[in-house]
C-alpha cells in the first residue's frame, strides 16, 4: 500500500509547486474589496494597468469580520482595502491600516469636503480613509405592486403586504431600521424596547430575510415580493442594469447611509501601486462609466457626480438637499452594542418560528 | 462507528500503525490541531488576534446554560437532524435494496454512481433550482394544477417542510450507498434458503435482511444526522422566516459579530450532543441486530 | 412467481422515481442555463449566451480547473490513506480504538465554517499559510472520515475467515490484501471516493478561507458571484461538468465491474 499513497503525494506535491511559483511578481496591486463592486471589473482593470503598468489582484471578503480576518492573519498580502467608515476606527486601533499621503493623489481634492474631512477616517489629521461612495439602506418597491409609490416606511407594515416583505438577515442593519421607524437616531438607540416591539410587529409581515443582493433580484423577478429594504446602488443596478420592475423609495422617516472608503493595510509592499489604484478608482472618467455600464452607488467625488447626466438617479434624487437632510450616517459600532444587537435579532428571528 | 471484534490478527496498535498512521496523522495536521486551537479559544474572553487583553472564563459554555435560545435552537436542529435521517432511511433503504438484489449486471453499476452524481454540482446552484420548483406559480405548483382538477395553491419555499425537501435530498445518496454496501454483501442464497423453510418476506426482511444491513444504516444515519444538526447554509435559504437553526446562530457569531470564543464554544456543545447521541445509540442499534 | 415479478417491476420503477427527484434541481439547473433571465424569470427565452460568456470568462475557467484538479488528487489521497486506516481499524484490536473511531466525526459535525477559521489561524501559525497546497491539505482530510465510515460499513460484512484461508494456503499479507480483501471492500471504496470527490468538489468555506487571491476554486467563485454578480454562466459550467462526469461515469460502468460480485 504504499508505493500509491507515495506517488500520489509527489504528484500533488510537484503539481502545486508548479502552480505555486506562478505568484508574487513585482508591480502587482493587491486590492480586497466586496466582489462586482467596481473594483474588479474587468474593463476597469485593463484600463488602469495600462496606464500604470501595475497588474491587480482581486481577493474579495463577504463580511466585514471576514474582512478583518483577512488582513489580521495576511500581514503584508494586501495594498488596498476597501473598508466600511464605521469599521475604520477599528482596523485602524489592531493597527491594521496606514495613515495614507493623500498628496500623492491627486483627485482627493475634489471629494466633498464633508466625506474627506469625516471623523470617522481622519483622526489627529491623520487620513486613514480614502472616501471612495457612498449610498443608503432604504426601501425598495416591487412597482407591480403598487400604483404609486409609498412615501412612508409605515408601508412595511401594512397588511395587504402580508407575507410579501423582505428585510436584509443583518442584526445591525435590522436594529436601526427599527430606530428610524420609532422615530430615533440610529447611532444613538435610547429605546430598544420600542426598536423590539417595531421589529416583532414587522416579523409577521415578512416572506423571508434577504442576504445577497442576487436574492432580492430572483424575488422580484419572480413576484414573490412587495417591498423590502435595499441598497441605493444596489436597487439602480436592478432597475437600469437588469430590467428589473425596482424602485427605490426614500422614505420621509429617513434611511440609513453609509460610506464606503479606501485605506492601505500596515506593510503593503506597493504603496505607490496603492495611491495610484484609489486615484483611479475615484476619478470621475472611471465612475461615469461604472454607472453606465454597470451601476454604483454614489460618488464621494463631487466632481464625478457632477460629471454624471443632470436626471441620472445617484445627482437627481441621491444629490437632492432635501434628501440630504433625512438620511443618518452609520457611525462606529462596538462590538458590546453589535452582539446586544445580534442577540435581540436572534431573539426575535427565533421567537417567530 | 461500531467497534466490532475483528476475529483476524489481533497483535495490536504496532501492526495497525502503518496503515492507520498515514489517515490519522493527516487528520491531526489538517483538523486536530487547529480545532484545539479553536477548543482553546472557546474559552478565553477575547481573542488575542485582536490585540485586547484576555483571560480565561467558562461565561461562553455558561451562555449556552444560561439563555433559552441555544437550547432551543439546539432542539430544533436535533429534532431536523432526527427527521431528515428518518426520511433518507424510508427513502433510501428500499431503493439501495432494489439497487443490490433486483437489478443485475451493468445497469446496477451505472446508477451506482448516477445516485451520487447530482452532489458533483455545487449545492447553491441546486438550492436555487429547489426554489425554482418549491415557490408559489413554481413548478410543482404549476404541474400539481395543470393535472388536478380543483386550484391548489402549493407554496413550499421558505418553509420547514422545503428545509427537509433540500436537506433529504442532498443527503439521501448517502443512504443508498452505504446500505447497498452491506445489503450486497447478503448471499442471495441465504435468503433462498429461508424462503424455502417457508419464510414469509417480511419475516425475512426482520429477522436476517435488516439485521445484516445494520452497519450500513447506522453508518448512512451518522454521515447524514451529524452534518444536519450543524447545517445551516439550506435553512438560511430555504426556510426564510423558519429557518433559524443552532447552526445558523454560530454562524452569526463568527461572521456577524467577531465573537469566535462564543461561536467555538456553541459548535464544541453541539459536538459534545452529537457524540453522546450516537455512543447511546450504538449498543440499542447493535442489540437490534 | 408473479408476485416476484411484479415486486421487482416496482423496485425497478421505484429506483426510477428516486433518480427522477435526485436530478429534477439538476435538469432545471441545466435548464436554466439556456435561459435569458439572469434571475429564473420565466417565461423560457433560448439563448447560448451564457455559454459563450462562459468561454470568454477566464477566471471562472481557471477556478473550474483548479477544482477538478484538487477534486481528484484529493480524492484519489483520501480515498487510500482512508481506505488503509479502514483496514487497520477492522483487522487489530486495541486500546484507543474507540477513541480513534469517535475522532472521525469532530471533522463531520463541527460546522465546516469553524473548521475552516481554525485551519486558517493554525496554518497561518504554522508557516503553511493559504494557497492551493492548504487546500488540498484541507479537502483530504475533511473528505477521509467519509471515506473511512463508508470503507469501515462495507469490511463489517468481510468474513475474515476468508483472510484466514488464504493465509493458510501461503498468501503473504501483501497478496491476503490484494487478492482476497481489497476486491470485497472495493464497491466501498469506489463509494468512499465518490462521497470524497463531492466533498472536495463542493467544498467552499474551507477553499474560501485558505485560496489566495487569483488562485481560488470553483464554489468559491460562485459564493463570491452571488454578492452581485450571479450570472447562469455558472449554471453553464456546472452543466458541462455533470454532463461531461456522466458521459465518463456511465463508459466507466460499461467496461469496470466494481459494484460487488453477482
Amino acid at each position: 500500500m504504499r508505493m500509491p499513497k507515495l506517488t500520489a503525494f509527489l504528484t500533488a506535491t510537484a503539481v502545486f509547486t508548479s502552480v505555486l511559483t506562478l505568484a508574487a511578481t513585482a508591480a502587482e496591486v493587491h486590492v480586497l474589496n466586496w466582489k462586482g463592486y467596481g473594483a474588479d471589473e474587468p474593463w476597469a482593470i485593463a484600463a488602469f494597468e495600462k496606464v500604470t503598468g501595475n497588474k491587480v489582484v482581486n481577493d474579495f471578503f463577504n463580511s466585514e469580520q471576514e474582512m478583518l480576518t483577512k488582513l489580521r492573519t495576511n500581514p503584508g498580502l494586501y495594498d488596498v482595502v476597501m473598508i466600511n467608515a464605521a469599521f475604520n476606527d477599528q482596523a485602524m486601533a489592531e493597527k491594521l491600516i496606514q495613515p495614507i499621503d493623500v498628496s500623492k493623489i491627486p483627485n482627493y481634492a475634489d471629494i466633498s469636503p464633508d466625506k474627506a474631512g469625516s471623523p470617522m477616517l481622519v483622526r489627529d489629521g491623520k487620513v486613514h480613509g480614502v472616501p471612495w461612495v457612498w449610498g443608503l439602506t432604504a426601501l425598495a418597491i416591487n412597482e407591480k405592486a403598487f400604483e404609486t409609490p409609498p412615501t412612508s416606511i409605515a408601508e412595511m407594515w401594512n397588511e395587504a403586504h402580508k407575507g410579501r416583505v423582505t428585510i436584509r438577515d443583518d442584526a445591525v442593519e435590522a436594529v436601526q431600521f427599527g430606530a428610524i421607524a420609532t422615530g430615533q437616531n440610529i447611532n444613538d438607540v435610547r429605546d430598544m424596547e420600542a426598536v423590539k416591539a417595531k421589529l416583532t410587529s414587522l416579523m409577521p409581515q415578512i416572506k423571508t430575510f434577504w442576504s445577497s443582493e442576487n436574492d432580492w433580484n430572483q424575488m422580484v423577478a419572480s413576484n414573490q415580493i412587495d417591498i423590502g429594504t435595499y441598497w441605493s446602488g444596489s436597487a439602480d443596478r436592478a432597475k437600469t442594469h437588469f430590467k428589473l420592475p425596482v424602485s427605490l423609495v426614500i422614505p420621509g422617516e429617513g434611511a440609513v447611509a453609509w460610506l464606503d472608503a479606501f485605506s492601505i493595510p500596515v506593510g503593503a509592499k506597493n504603496v505607490a501601486g496603492a495611491e495610484a489604484f484609489i486615484n483611479y478608482m475615484i476619478d470621475p472618467k472611471f465612475y461615469v462609466e461604472w454607472v453606465t455600464k454597470v451601476g454604483a452607488p454614489v460618488s464621494a467625488n463631487a466632481k464625478a457626480v457632477a460629471a454624471l447626466p443632470e436626471d441620472a438617479f445617484n445627482r437627481k434624487v441621491m444629490g437632492d438637499p432635501d434628501v440630504a437632510k433625512r438620511i443618518q450616517f452609520q457611525a462606529p459600532i462596538s462590538d458590546a452594542q453589535r452582539e446586544a444587537y445580534l442577540a435581540l435579532w436572534q431573539e426575535l428571528k427565533v421567537n417567530v418560528k | 462507528m461500531a467497534g466490532q471484534v475483528a476475529t483476524g490478527s489481533r497483535s495490536g496498535l504496532r501492526s495497525a500503525l502503518p496503515l492507520l498512521l498515514p489517515a490519522y496523522l493527516w487528520l491531526t495536521v489538517a483538523i486536530f490541531l487547529p480545532l484545539s486551537a479553536m477548543v482553546f479559544f472557546s474559552f478565553m474572553t477575547e481573542l488575542p488576534l485582536s490585540g485586547k487583553a484576555w483571560s480565561f472564563t467558562l461565561d461562553n459554555y455558561a451562555t449556552f446554560f444560561s439563555q433559552g435560545l441555544y437550547w432551543t435552537l439546539l432542539l430544533a436542529s436535533l429534532r431536523l437532524g432526527l427527521e431528515v435521517t428518518l426520511w433518507c432511511v424510508v427513502i433510501g433503504y428500499p431503493a439501495a435494496y432494489v439497487l443490490a438484489k433486483v437489478l443485475r449486471g451493468r445497469s446496477r453499476e451505472a446508477i451506482f454512481l448516477l445516485v451520487i452524481l447530482p452532489f458533483w454540482s455545487n449545492g447553491l446552484v441546486r438550492i436555487f433550482s429547489w426554489a425554482m420548483v418549491l415557490r408559489e406559480g413554481g413548478i410543482l405548483d404549476t404541474a400539481l394544477n395543470a393535472v388536478l382538477p380543483f386550484k391548489i395553491n402549493i407554496d413550499l419555499m421558505y418553509s420547514y417542510p422545503a428545509v427537509i425537501i433540500g436537506l433529504v435530498h442532498s443527503y439521501v445518496p448517502y443512504m443508498v450507498l452505504t446500505c447497498y454496501l452491506t445489503l450486497q454483501a447478503i448471499d442471495d442464497s441465504l435468503i433462498e434458503a429461508g424462503r424455502s423453510l417457508g419464510a414469509s418476506r417480511l419475516q425475512m426482511l426482520k429477522r436476517v435482511i435488516i439485521p445484516l444491513s445494520m452497519p450500513g444504516l447506522v453508518a448512512g444515519a451518522a454521515l447524514i444526522f451529524v452534518p444536519v444538526v450543524g447545517s445551516f447554509m439550506e435553512p438560511r435559504i430555504l426556510g426564510g422566516r423558519t429557518g433559524t437553526f443552532y447552526g445558523t446562530v454560530i454562524e452569526d457569531q463568527f461572521v456577524a459579530v467577531f465573537n469566535w470564543p462564543l461561536g467555538a464554544a456553541l459548535s464544541f456543545i453541539l459536538l459534545a450532543v452529537v457524540l453522546v447521541i450516537l455512543a447511546l445509540a450504538s449498543p440499542v442499534l447493535r442489540r437490534a441486530a | 412467481m408473479a408476485t416476484t415479478r411484479f415486486l421487482e417491476w416496482c423496485g425497478r420503477l421505484y429506483i426510477w422515481l428516486l433518480l427522477a427527484f435526485l436530478y429534477l434541481p439538476i435538469i432545471i439547473m441545466a435548464l436554466m442555463s439556456f435561459n435569458v433571465s439572469p434571475f429564473y424569470q420565466l417565461p423560457f427565452e433560448w439563448t447560448t449566451e451564457w455559454y459563450a460568456s462562459l468561454w470568454q470568462n477566464d477566471q471562472l475557467i481557471s477556478a473550474t480547473w483548479n477544482s477538478i484538479k484538487i477534486a481528484i488528487i484529493s480524492t484519489i489521497i483520501a480515498t487510500v490513506l482512508g481506505s488503509a486506516a479502514s483496514l487497520a481499524l477492522y483487522r487489530h484490536e486495541f486500546r484507543g480504538k474507540k477513541v480513534l473511531q469517535a475522532l472521525l466525526f469532530p471533522p463531520i459535525a463541527i460546522p465546516w465554517l469553524i473548521t475552516g477559521t481554525a485551519m486558517l489561524i493554525f496554518f497561518f501559525g504554522v508557516g503553511i499559510g493559504r494557497g492551493l497546497f492548504a487546500i488540498l491539505l484541507g479537502h483530504v482530510a475533511l473528505a477521509l472520515p467519509y471515506v473511512i465510515v463508508v470503507v469501515s460499513a462495507r469490511l463489517q460484512t468481510f468474513a475474515p475467515e476468508l483472510e484466514e484461508a488464504a493465509r493458510s494456503l501461503g498468501a503473504n499479507q501483501w497478496q491476503v490484501t490484494s487478492r482476497v480483501t481489497l476486491p470485497w471492500i472495493m464497491p466501498g471504496v469506489i463509494a468512499g471516493g465518490l462521497f470524497a470527490f463531492a466533498v472536495s468538489f463542493d467544498q467552499f468555506v474551507v477553499s474560501y478561507f485558505l485560496s489566495t487571491p487569483g488562485q481560488t476554486t470553483l464554489p468559491v467563485e460562485i459564493y463570491a458571484a452571488i454578492r452581485k454578480g450571479f450570472t447562469p454562466e455558472i449554471n453553464a459550467v456546472s452543466t458541462i461538468i455533470i454532463v461531461v462526469s456522466m458521459a465518463l461515469m456511465l463508459l466507466t460502468a460499461r467496461f469496470f465491474k466494481f459494484g460487488g460480485e453477482k
